[in-house]
């Protein structure tokens, strides 16, 4: 921040910039032939006094542009109603590689927190500076509030837009002192999101409604098994459809076995005049693929080249505190293995993306949670230079992590490359079940070494994790030995995505189901066997790339889980047809405890209410701090009772919501949720309160029937 | 042929005859408030009223329409019931993504429209037919239960 700016004013032009290029949350008028001040990549000033902040974070729902346009708001002392939201273009220039653009493991928040409060600091003090040239005061003498530099000694006051002609000559200072807690108006404040009046309207501008001059309709018929090819393909029946345009092969690019970011499968585009047009001639075309090595394989063999690999590779990847010994000397031995099938995210908005291929720079319109690294990959792909891509980023419905690959802009941009016209590329919702990309089958497998009290001393683990990492983390200070991690010696069967909370999912499936079997075994309260062991537990440094979060403090994983026993009523039970189970969990600095309810009704056991307390440093915004915890308990019950992928003879034996369930409103139970008071660090909300979401309900089971049910989904009901 | 969309009279030529109301309002009107998500009927995302009535417009062929009054999410305004589900679903902060929202807020008007003052378990059983897979449904809950209050006072 040391550097000198550089200021420039420039003309707004109105009606020069695409609806499309332009994503207004905020109804703000603007006026005709305003100028602007731009200081930063944050912000925006307009001598009409509009404020625009410039999201650098994907918006999916997670409310992230809400939370950042607060803490904008607040350090410059703007009004965060009259605040305008954009989201910026894909930029490393301008946001470096991942951290302050590309989005995911909960980090929108926690990456962009200090960056964002310094430069909007630094603006605010040239505001002033500003000011105090234009009316003659002393610097120390003028605050901001409400869009206005004020003066405290008399009743002068002068608005942000009049004075960014002076502000623009004015160098940035070297040093700014940022607001203090007691100073934030927003923050902290539980306040509607930005998009849920638009939302509320059907008013959004999510990609999907984006409409340029010319634009054709695109879909793909896409080869159903992982790593097959196509033979050849007849259309004559796909082309009869009114309004189909074209047909054409896919080019496909190479299959990278650990390509996470994109790539595009072989498959067969239908163009047409409209979505449905193109949707009707996919199903008529006849397509004869090569299917592939990966047809001859199903679920069972990913299960059980999981278990073979385990038997020939156990080997130590990390030892805490001579856990492996203590594992072989022990005489007493508890083991348990943890199964979680693939996933898929079914984002309500099916993947698109309208891309304009003009030969010599491509443009292109999506919702994407990694606009940089689009942008990098289409570069790649065209050959383009990256200064001639543009991403311009579009609120999401629904990301869930899997909007972070970018295969789908890829294939809306290789499709306008051939026809050179503006493309939407749609997926049907069937694209998005069977040949998408997928949250991994998993198989944990855990072991513990037990005392003569029936006390763990060791625990051992092996799955797809060699260590401790902030997302899995170990918080209970007991010696710990970590095994080879897990790999499928045939590859991906199909190929993987994130998915809300990623493999803390199954992590934690294992080790909280896991903490309970000992905790039985230990003929101890499970509750109150987690609230000792992390008394006792030593802070867990966690490494992570860019540092910017926290060690683990078990303490604080503690203090989620004293308040959620209290708010649940764990320790005064009275009422003999409830059964409760409970989970706690830290997930890259972020802590949540749970504790599931479950009765017994006329169809079976099911799910009464969730408690949930969440520690996620400063909530900047608790209304969509509690909307994430309760979207994730959702999302978690979603996959331990509903749905999962299962794949046969290579394809994916799931294709819509009629066999790919999800959790409905009839099934939903109660939700409590509290936010521990903090104001450290704000971290994240989006993901850490999925994982604890199945082992509470597991563990709950467990009180109710005595059985341990180690393998997800299951149907509660039956029992 | 013609068709009636929250008031107003459009008048366009259809193609194929089979081509779901849903793609006519999205690709042909731009209303884009309206969802595709599933295409079978099976998420709600699409649900526009069509003489008052829910109808997913992912089935619904345009052609079978004609005279018929559609109302759209775009077409809020004109309905008390949904303009006050509105205010409410604002105030709660029910929508994440929103995108499953104009398809919850139509089958909510039409709820209510039907049953002024629903029991927790009608609420429920009307909107099952409406994913979300934000996982807002506790507040739409919320939101409906107090949009039944509010008229009823
Ligand atoms: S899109 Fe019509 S019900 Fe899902
Ligand atoms: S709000 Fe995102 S799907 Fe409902």
């Amino acid at each position: 921040m040391k550097r000198r700016h550089f200021f420039r004013i420039s003309a707004l032009g109105s009606g020069s910039l695409l609806v499309s290029t332009f994503i207004p949350l905020a109804c703000a008028s603007e006026e005709q032939e305003a100028t602007f001040w731009d200081p930063n990549f944050f912000i925006r000033i307009d001598s009409n006094n509009l404020v625009t902040f410039i999201c650098s974070k994907a918006e999916l729902g997670q409310g992230t542009s809400t939370g950042l346009a607060m803490i904008m708001a607040d350090e410059l002392g703007a009004d965060f109603d009259k605040i305008k939201v954009e989201f910026a273009d894909g930029s490393k220039e301008k946001y470096g590689r991942l951290h302050l653009q590309d989005t995911g493991g909960s980090n929108g928040i926690r990456m962009v927190w200090k960056p964002l409060r310094e430069a909007i600091a630094i603006t605010r003090e040239i505001l002033i500076k500003a000011a105090s040239i234009q009316l003659g005061l002393p610097v120390s003498s003028l605050h901001t509030s409400m869009g206005y530099v004020h003066s405290s000694k008399d009743d002068q006051s002068v608005a942000f837009g009049d004075l960014i002609a002076v502000a623009s000559t004015l160098p940035a200072p070297l040093e700014v002192k940022l607001k203090d807690p007691e100073q934030f108006q927003y923050i902290g404040k539980p306040i509607p999101g930005r998009l849920t009046q638009n939302a509320s309207k059907g008013i959004v501008p999510y990609s999907i409604n984006v409409k340029l001059p010319n634009m054709v309709y695109a879909v793909i018929e896409r080869c159903p098994v992982w790593g097959g090819s196509l033979i050849t393909y007849t259309d004559s029946a796909a082309r009869e459809v009114p309004g189909v345009i074209d047909i054409f092969e896919i080019t496909p690019t190479v299959l990278q076995q650990n390509d996470y970011k994109g790539g595009v499968r072989p498959g067969v585009a239908v163009v047409a005049t409209n979505t449905w047009a193109a949707m009707k001639a996919k199903k008529l075309l006849k397509i004869e693929w090569d299917l592939g090595p990966n047809s001859k394989f199903s679920s069972s063999d990913v299960h059980n080249g999981l278990v073979r690999f385990k038997e020939s590779n156990k080997s130590v990847a990390a030892n805490f505190r001579n856990a492996e010994n203590i594992l072989k000397n022990s005489s007493r031995k508890l083991n348990a293995n943890y199964e979680s099938p693939h996933q898929a995210n079914a984002c309500m908005e099916p993947l698109n993306a309208v891309a304009y291929h003009y030969g010599y720079k491509v443009e292109v319109w999506a919702g994407t949670q990694s606009p940089s690294m689009t942008r990098e990959r289409i570069s790649e792909l065209t050959g383009l230079q990256e200064t001639e891509v543009t991403v311009n980023n579009h609120p999401a419905g629904g990301g869930f992590g899997r909007r972070f690959f970018c295969d789908f802009v890829e294939e809306a941009v290789l499709i306008s490359e051939r026809v050179r016209l503006p493309v939407k590329l749609m997926w049907t919702r069937e694209d998005t079940i069977k040949t998408s990309k997928y949250h991994p089958y998993s198989l944990d497998f855990w072991e513990a070494a037990i005392d003569d009290e029936g006390m763990p001393m060791a625990l051992g683990y092996q799955g797809f994790t060699s260590g401790p990492s902030a997302y899995r983390p170990f918080p209970y200070g007991l010696p710990i030995a970590y095994r080879t991690r897990l790999s499928y010696k045939n590859g991906w069967l199909i190929p993987r995505a994130s998915w809300r909370s990623v493999l803390a999912h199954p992590w934690a499936l294992g080790l909280e189901s896991f903490m309970d079997e000992l905790a039985d075994s230990a003929k101890k309260d499970p509750l109150k066997f987690r609230l000792d062991l992390l008394g006792n537990a030593e802070i867990v440094e966690q490494k992570m790339d860019p540092w910017v979060g926290d060690d683990l403090h078990p303490e604080k994983l503690k203090a989620t889980l004293e308040k959620v026993a209290d708010m649940s009523n764990w320790f005064v039970k009275t009422d003999d047809g409830l059964f409760q189970g409970c989970s706690s969990i830290s997930y890259n600095t972020s802590y949540c405890s749970m504790v599931a309810n479950l009765r017994r009704g006329p169809n079976g056991l099911y799910v009464s209410k969730m408690y949930a307390v969440i520690d996620c440093g400063l909530a900047i915004n608790p209304s969509k701090v509690k909307a994430q915890v309760e979207g994730s308990i959702i999302w978690g019950l979603t996959a331990l009772l509903k749905s999962s992928i299962t794949v046969k003879d290579g394809m994916v034996e799931q294709k819509n919501f009629d066999d790919y369930l999800l959790l409905r409103i009839d099934e939903t139970p109660e939700i409590e949720v509290e936010i521990m008071d903090s104001n450290d660090v704000p971290t994240g909300s989006g993901e850490p309160a999925v994982p604890g979401v199945a082992p509470a309900v597991l563990n709950a089971l467990f009180m109710a029937t005595g059985q341990r049910v180690r393998k997800i989904p299951l149907d509660l009901g039956s029992f | 042929m013609e068709l009636t969309i929250n008031g107003e009279g459009y008048s366009f030529e259809l193609e194929d005859n089979g081509m779901p109301l849903l793609w006519v309002l999205r690709d042909v009107f731009d209303l884009t408030g309206t969802k595709y998500s599933c295409g079978i009927g099976q998420c709600g995302a699409c649900t526009v009223h069509v003489d008052g009535l829910t109808a997913r417009s992912c089935i619904t062929p345009a052609s079978s329409l004609e005279g018929k009054k559609i109302t759209t999410i775009e077409g809020a305004d004109s309905i008390v019931i949904l303009s006050a589900l509105q205010e409410n679903w604002v105030a709660i902060d029910v929508p994440q993504c929103g995108y499953c929202q104009s398809g919850q807020l139509m089958s909510a008007a039409a709820l209510l429209s039907k049953n002024p003052s629903p029991s927790e378990k009608e609420i429920r059983d009307g909107m099952r037919g409406n994913l979300c897979r934000c996982g807002t449904y506790t507040r739409i809950l919320e939101a409906i239960k107090k949009t039944a209050e509010d008229l009823s006072s």
